[in-house]
């Protein structure tokens, strides 16, 4: 799932200043989990900018608004009232926000701030697990991300300024070289506890990302 | 049992004037390991003036005196390019001990917003200097460059992982290591020792009463020597020796 969260809506307000006809799409998918771009947030949204004045000339929520064949699907139901609207406001991550800019050509605004790929505890709770970096090194870290976990994404083990078992950044976290170490030994990986790893190679995931 | 003192360049007034105050610590170092040592001081690359002149400058004001100048410096500021042209500048100026560290992360300081580097990590980055082969295909500089590094690096020594850290460093054949505290949960110094490596504890002048309290731990632990890191120019408690 990739987390957002709800931007200030001052600056939703602002941006969508000199538009009067406004549509307003929301994600069913990871946006509807963390409440931030569901149906109720839409109709919060319509609700708001109602009050402000502004013209709603259609709302809807898209199973998947980053996938260019669900939303060029979904986006026939409101074709004509998009005819008709000046801008659009997106309920979504980033890439949700900039594949409908680029599928309705219109003024697009983006309603929520995008976070990172999250695991979900509860509604509420996330925790940043995988960056999609690069290599995957899962396999010879005992299955914990250090370049996630870790606040200076170290690959070779712990910095010199861990507290006993707690990180030097967040100091309330166990540091996560000493869950990797765990891991290795609970399984017995010899191998991969004095194994070391060269430096990340970042021309494998030069952006743009395709 | 050596002390040797660590300072930050600061971030203003006159760096000669600076060359002048580093070059009396000198001399009360000298005094305080015994004259027939020559003493040594470990310049750490920060956010103040450039620790390298600083560096430099202070090996030639010392010519005579025979400073043995060590330059600090840490893997979240500089990505592997701009380290790689340090070592290289270095090895030029003739200086060549030089201790690394992953650094204090951005937000525990003033730069609480900057962008942390950490491009290469101090396993790494040793691994490039002392192994000089091609196995990291991200090394391409010629390794003859920096050859003759005498290499210290930073550490923990409170948990099992951070002796699996020193280990890996032994192998690539670090020359010192620097322990972070007065703590040594896992017999780091005993294994260092064994491998015969120089061992080196290093404390905030804060976190020591005096330099003799200091110096009888350091001896205690078995420790080659202590660092003491000197947290305000004016007001060090070598100045207080």
């Amino acid at each position: 799932m990739f987390l957002t969260e709800k931007k200030d809506i001052n600056e939703v307000i602002d941006t969508l200043g000199k538009y009067k006809k406004i549509g307003i799409i929301g994600c069913a998918s990871c946006a509807s989990i963390c409440l931030t771009g569901g149906s109720a947030q839409v109709k919060e949204m319509e609700k708001h900018l109602s009050g402000m004045g502004k013209e709603i000339t259609f709302t809807i929520s898209i199973d998947e608004p980053c996938d260019a064949r669900v939303l060029k699907e979904d986006m026939r139901f409101v074709e004509d009232e998009l005819k008709d609207t000046e801008a659009v406001l997106v309920l979504s991550c980033g890439t949700g926000v900039q594949t409908i800019g680029d599928f309705t050509k219109k003024k697009t605004v983006a309603g929520v701030n995008s976070r990172f790929i999250a695991q979900t505890e509860h509604i509420g709770e996330y925790h940043a697990l995988c960056q999609g970096c690069d290599e995957c090194r899962l396999n010879v870290s005992g299955g914990v991300c250090t370049i996630t976990l870790c606040p200076k994404g170290l690959l070779n083990g712990p910095c010199e300024g861990h507290d006993g078992i707690k990180c030097e950044v967040n100091e309330d976290s166990t540091c996560v070289f000493m869950t990797s170490y765990a891991n290795m030994s609970r399984f017995s990986e010899e191998e991969n506890i004095g194994r070391i790893l060269s430096p990340r190679d970042y021309s494998i995931n030069m952006l743009p990302k395709k | 049992m050596k002390i040797i003192p660590c300072i930050e360049t600061p971030v203003s007034g006159n760096y000669k004037d600076f060359i002048k105050e580093l070059a009396s610590l000198c001399e009360v170092v000298s005094k305080l390991n015994g004259n027939d040592q020559h003493p040594s001081i470990i310049i750490e690359q920060n956010f103040g003036i450039n620790s390298i002149i600083i560096s430099k400058e202070l090996m030639e004001a010392g010519n005579k005196n025979k400073i043995n100048v060590i330059y600090a410096f840490n893997m979240r500021d500089k990505n592997r390019i701009a380290i790689f042209s340090d070592l290289v500048t270095l090895n030029q100026l003739g200086l060549r001990n030089i201790i690394i560290s992953e650094g204090l992360h951005p937000v525990k300081t003033s730069f609480y917003s900057a962008k942390p580097v950490y491009d290469i990590d101090s396993v790494a980055l040793s691994s490039a200097i002392k192994l000089k082969t091609e196995k990291e295909a991200n090394f391409q500089l010629d390794r003859l460059a920096f050859k003759d590094f005498n290499l210290g690096v930073m550490v923990g020594a409170s948990t099992p992982v951070d002796l699996v850290k020193i280990k890996k460093l032994v192998l690539l054949g670090v020359d010192s290591f620097i322990i972070n505290s007065f703590l040594d949960n896992v017999g780091a110094i005993k294994y260092i020792k064994s491998r015969n490596r120089e061992c080196l504890i290093n404390v905030k002048e804060t976190g020591i009463k005096s330099l003799d309290e200091g110096k009888d731990k350091a001896v205690e632990y078995g420790a080659d020597g202590l660092i003491v890191k000197i947290m305000n120019e004016k007001t060090n408690i070598f100045n207080r020796f």
